[in-house]
């Protein structure tokens, strides 16, 4: 057991930490988001290649660890003249790595709303972009909100992978106090109760978004039936 | 170009090596997880206050802090105390107890589907509640959670990439190894992700045969 002053010496260093695990996360999210909805405009469009790269591109991500695809942006690509510092090479590995979830996120919302609606915004003769506006969209939110909380989730957890390749974040500052003071286990724990600390209130706030989007699909069933 | 070919087939040897210990890893993980999920899950369904809150805790928890904090607490910390686990046993306790957490969620929503009559007409032939449960509930909420489960050991197959970081002899681990020895990174990476890739690919199109027969059974 560490003494209060050796926790207290730790403490500053790892909020420090878990801001720079803050950032991380929140420029992976922003450019899965919006690199996300960029993929699947792309997948659903009619332009038979591009849709097709897209979907073979989500598949690739989806089926190698994160891991590896940091390594091949973070150790491969500078074979090829991009090399990139760990920082910006973690936050384009999670932000590509969660484009693609949110892609499909996205495309099931889209794939929610059910067809009857986008036939009857046609039948009072509203346009496909009308109809995409101010029918499918809005009810496709509720459907992709969650899952897109749930995935903020995940993504602050997998930013401690970024440690890996030495990004400046909470695991990388909870290996290098370690190494100074070789007390793994109150440092590991520490760390863990920041991740805790971090996750939780979005978990929380996801199950609640949860429970009100399923009381919203309870309604719009009792109305149509 | 002889040297070229001894240098792949080198490549190629460790790597599956690797694989193999991968898939090792992940099937064993897998079972601890299922064994924790389940009994987690008839906590957290269970009419003891106590029961219920131990499950919730260590769903909470753990679902909430990274996988790989875990298992340095499991490898390092332990360790640095005593407990001194070999790299395999401490990749399985670490993914296993991480992947009972999740497990947890998904046979309370399996349980939770099931309609509550069954229980009661098990019940009232007079089966126990642990009987109800075994021989009635679980046996159809399994089918229900059968899609989840292979997405589940999807996840596991790729999660297990983080147990180089304790240093168990696992594809990522042989991967980084052979880096270390040759300096070839580019090919290495490139053929690590397509081992990855051979090893889910056929797993997430059961998974994909799985969600569709499921859907085709539940409108049946």
């Amino acid at each position: 057991m560490p003494s209060w002053s050796l926790i207290a010496a730790w403490l500053p260093q790892l909020v420090v930490a878990a801001g720079g695990t803050l950032k991380l996360a929140v420029f992976s999210y922003v450019l899965g988001v919006v690199a996300g909805l960029l993929i699947a405009v792309a997948e659903m469009s009619e332009h038979r290649l591009l849709s097709s790269t897209c979907r073979v591109y989500i598949e690739f991500v989806r089926a190698t660890p994160i891991l590896t695809q940091l390594f091949l942006i973070y150790f491969v690509l500078p074979s090829v003249g991009i090399a990139l510092p760990e920082f910006t090479a973690a936050v384009i590995a999670l932000g590509l790595h969660y484009a693609a979830y949110m892609a499909e996120t996205y495309r099931s919302g889209i794939a929610g709303v059910p067809r009857g609606q986008r036939e009857a915004a046609q039948a009072i003769g509203m346009t496909r972009t009308e109809t995409l506006r101010y029918i499918v969209l809005p009810q496709s939110v509720r459907i992709i909100v969650p899952p897109m909380v749930n995935s903020a989730i995940s993504l602050l957890k997998d930013t401690s992978v970024a440690s890996l390749i030495a990004a400046p974040e909470l695991m990388l500052r909870a290996n290098d106090l370690t190494s100074e003071y070789y007390m793994p286990m109150p440092l590991y724990i520490l760390a863990g109760i920041f991740y805790f600390v971090m996750a939780y209130p979005l978990s929380l706030w996801a199950r609640r978004l949860e429970r009100l989007a399923r009381r919203g699909y309870g309604a719009v069933h009792s109305v149509s039936r | 170009m002889s040297a070229w070919w001894a240098q792949l087939s080198l490549f190629l040897g460790v790597l599956f090596n690797g694989a193999i210990m991968t898939a090792i890893v992940t099937a064993g993980s897998f079972i601890v997880s299922m064994v924790l999920g389940v009994v987690s899950a008839a906590c957290a369904t269970s009419r003891s206050p106590l029961l219920r809150a131990i499950s919730s805790v260590y769903v909470e928890v753990f679902r909430a802090v990274p996988i790989l904090t875990q298992l340095f607490i499991i490898y390092f910390g332990l360790g640095s105390i005593g407990i001194k686990l070999n790299p395999i046993p401490a990749a399985l306790a670490g993914f296993g107890l991480n992947g009972g957490a999740n497990l947890t969620e998904v046979f309370r929503g399996g349980i939770g589907a099931i309609d509550r009559g069954q229980t009661e007409a098990a019940l009232s032939i007079g089966m126990t509640p642990l009987m109800a449960l075994r021989y009635i509930v679980l046996p159809q909420a399994f089918r229900i959670v059968l899609p989840s489960l292979t997405n589940f050991a999807i996840g596991l197959l790729k999660d297990t990439s983080l147990a180089s970081a304790v240093a168990a002899p696992e594809l990522s681990f042989n991967a980084n190894a052979l880096v270390d020895r040759t300096f070839r990174s580019p090919e290495i990476y490139i053929l690590l992700a397509l081992f990855y890739l051979a090893m889910s690919l056929p797993l997430s199109a059961l998974a994909r045969n799985l969600e569709r027969r499921s859907s085709r059974g539940h409108r049946a």
